[in-house]
């Protein structure tokens, strides 16, 4: 889940990136994404990951970071089973 | 006391409300009087460090607190601030640094790795506001600029023709040119907007990053007004329902962003539960409102007043149109008036006004008008439009480059930019007005048009690009007789194509030159 995550905002990065980026890494206060970045992001992890991410859940909390999101991701595919 | 620069803004202000909260981010907050000894210690050190007045000083930082030292302290060095944002390519950077000769930067520990990079390509003297010392150049945290002994500090001659920022836009050459401000059309602005809000008391929520013209609102208005800014985080721009929170939360007054910010709030649907009636004015500017998005977004904030701002940076702004009541209708909003200080003319091609109610290039005369283009008089003389009735004494315009017509009430409407009037088939079109057409179509989000040659006949033909609400599919046909029952025949576009997302610029604008190149392809 997370190395689909991060070869995906890879490809979205409007900036030059040397290194890849890690897990840990800000997503939203470095510039790596920008807010429309962000919704495209938003609207892969619905597809690839089939849920729905309500709007309440778009909060710097659950997108800070790949691990955040992971971490996101991962409460709401336990509480679809 | 009497405010007639610029730095006059923070002295005043740490007398009347010392223990005010000036600026905050996040949870980190800075008073009036906090602000006004640390900006004087960060003054200090430049004068030590050799900066004279007129000295361009940059500011590489993204939105954070030390944004409003960094502003201050440079001003009252006698220097001229020059916003560099870090999240452009460093080529850019590199080449505005260049271009004004900047030798001094002033940045936080988080720009640490660009920092490096940009000090191996250039020479810098110092750079301040890192903790960990960079190898080629001085480097100073701003923990040891808070240690600097202000006792025996004394003041600039600062005046009001005198330099105070030089703000970097994207120019049609394709290089960036720097748009120079003094202390007085900063000032002229200032005073103007804090006016029109009644920002006295605003608790003032600053969307504009400080490389964009809307900031100078924020960094100089709000406390010229005794107001407190709220800095908005990078990480708030880009997360809907964290920027709602954060408007509930800090209780914000006057709201001040582009369109965008405010539409993807509103569609992504994080407003309906929020109580966010501490709102007393939302400001957009930068963009056209697509006007069903404003009227949603109105009815919904029906306790809030809207103002539409427009102006090229050269003005820093210039006019405004205040809705109290959603639009009736789809068409677009009016730019509205001229402010104080600031009067208008339209012209044509052959720089004669034109008569009442027909469309020309609007120039502005105003006390905010930028001194001219950085290194640049030939661009600076042709953005001029003189009269010179007066011997002696021209008046001078500002050519914004904009189409308007005046409508019957004498208010300016917005047609779209100078080069987005075209001729086809010999017939002048508005592009912004097919544009505008388009987007009062239902779930259409934005639309652009352009002009695209047929390589073949060499044939001009017209091609507009839409995007459409999300999840929605739009009907070719039905747009199509829709456009016939709207506009005239030769302007009816020749192809529609649908994009799901448009390019932008850095500061969130279309992209108009790269939807272009996707077409052509």
């Amino acid at each position: 889940m997370q190395e689909k995550i991060i070869k995906y905002i890879e490809e979205l990065s409007s900036e030059e990136i040397d290194e890849s980026i890690e897990a840990t890494e800000d997503l939203l206060g470095s510039g790596i994404l920008d807010s429309l970045g962000m919704m495209k992001l938003i609207a892969f992890l619905e597809e690839e990951f089939c849920c729905k991410v309500l709007p309440e859940e778009m909060v710097i909390e659950n997108f800070m970071t790949v691990l955040h999101i992971t971490d996101y991701l991962e409460t709401k595919l336990v509480e679809k089973q | 006391m009497s405010i007639y620069t610029l730095v006059h803004i923070i002295e005043n202000a740490a007398k009347q409300k010392p223990n005010k909260v000036a600026f905050k981010y996040l949870s980190q907050v800075i008073t009036f009087l906090e602000l006004h000894k640390k900006s004087s210690q960060l003054a200090s050190y430049l004068i030590n460090e050799g900066i004279k007045k007129g000295d361009r000083v940059g500011i590489y930082m993204n939105r954070s607190l030390e944004t409003s030292i960094a502003v201050y302290g440079i001003l009252k060095a006698g220097g001229v601030y020059v916003p560099l944002d870090p999240f452009s390519p460093i080529s850019r950077t590199e080449f505005v640094i260049k271009d004004c000769g900047i030798k001094h930067v002033i940045s936080i520990p988080q720009q640490h790795r660009k920092l490096k990079k940009l000090t191996e390509l250039l020479n810098f003297i110092s750079v301040v506001g890192l903790t960990n010392p960079l190898t080629n150049c001085k480097t100073i945290s701003w923990e040891s600029i808070f240690n600097i002994d202000v006792a025996n500090y004394t003041t600039i001659n600062i005046l009001g023709d005198d330099l105070a920022y030089i703000l970097y836009t994207s120019g049609s050459t394709g290089t960036p040119k720097g748009i120079m401000h003094t202390h007085a059309s900063g000032l002229a602005f200032t005073t103007l907007v804090a006016d029109l809000y009644k920002m006295e008391n605003a608790i003032y929520g600053m969307h504009a990053p400080l490389h964009f013209d809307p900031s100078v609102q924020g960094y100089f208005a709000a406390p010229y007004a005794l107001a407190t800014t709220i800095i908005v985080s990078d990480s708030h721009t880009k997360m809907p329902a964290s920027l709602a929170d954060l408007i509930v939360k800090e209780k914000i007054t006057i709201w001040f962003s582009v369109p965008l910010a405010l539409i993807q709030m509103l569609t992504s649907g994080v407003l309906e539960n929020r109580n966010m009636s501490s709102l007393q004015w939302v400001l957009f500017s930068g963009e056209v409102f697509p006007t069903k998005h404003l009227k949603a977004l109105m009815e919904l904030w029906s306790f809030a007043k809207f103002s539409n701002i427009y102006g090229p940076t050269e003005t820093n702004q210039c006019t405004y149109y205040h809705l109290k009541t959603p639009p009736v209708t789809n068409t677009t909003i009016p730019i509205g008036y001229v402010w104080g200080n600031t009067d208008f003319k339209i012209i044509d091609t052959e720089d004669k006004e034109v008569s009442k109610g027909a469309i020309g290039e609007l120039v502005i005369r105003t006390a905010t008008m930028m001194k001219g283009y950085w290194n640049d008089p030939l661009r600076t003389q042709e953005s001029f439009y003189k009269d010179e009735n007066i011997i002696g004494a021209p008046h001078i315009y500002y050519r914004t480059g904009d189409q308007v017509k005046e409508d019957e009430k004498g208010r300016l409407l917005f047609l779209g930019r100078k080069d987005h009037q075209i001729k086809i088939r010999g017939y002048r079109v508005e592009l912004g007005e097919i544009e505008n057409i388009l987007t009062s179509y239902p779930n259409i989000e934005e639309a652009v048009t352009i002009v695209a040659n047929l390589e073949e006949t060499e044939q001009k033909i017209l091609v507009s690009v839409i995007m459409p609400s999300q999840k929605t599919a739009i009907d070719i046909d039905d747009l199509k007789s829709f456009c016939k029952k709207k506009m005239p025949i030769y302007a009816i576009p020749d192809k529609i194509e649908i994009l799901k997302d448009f390019p932008r610029t850095a500061s969130g604008k279309i992209n108009r030159k790269e939807i272009e190149k996707l077409i052509i392809e």
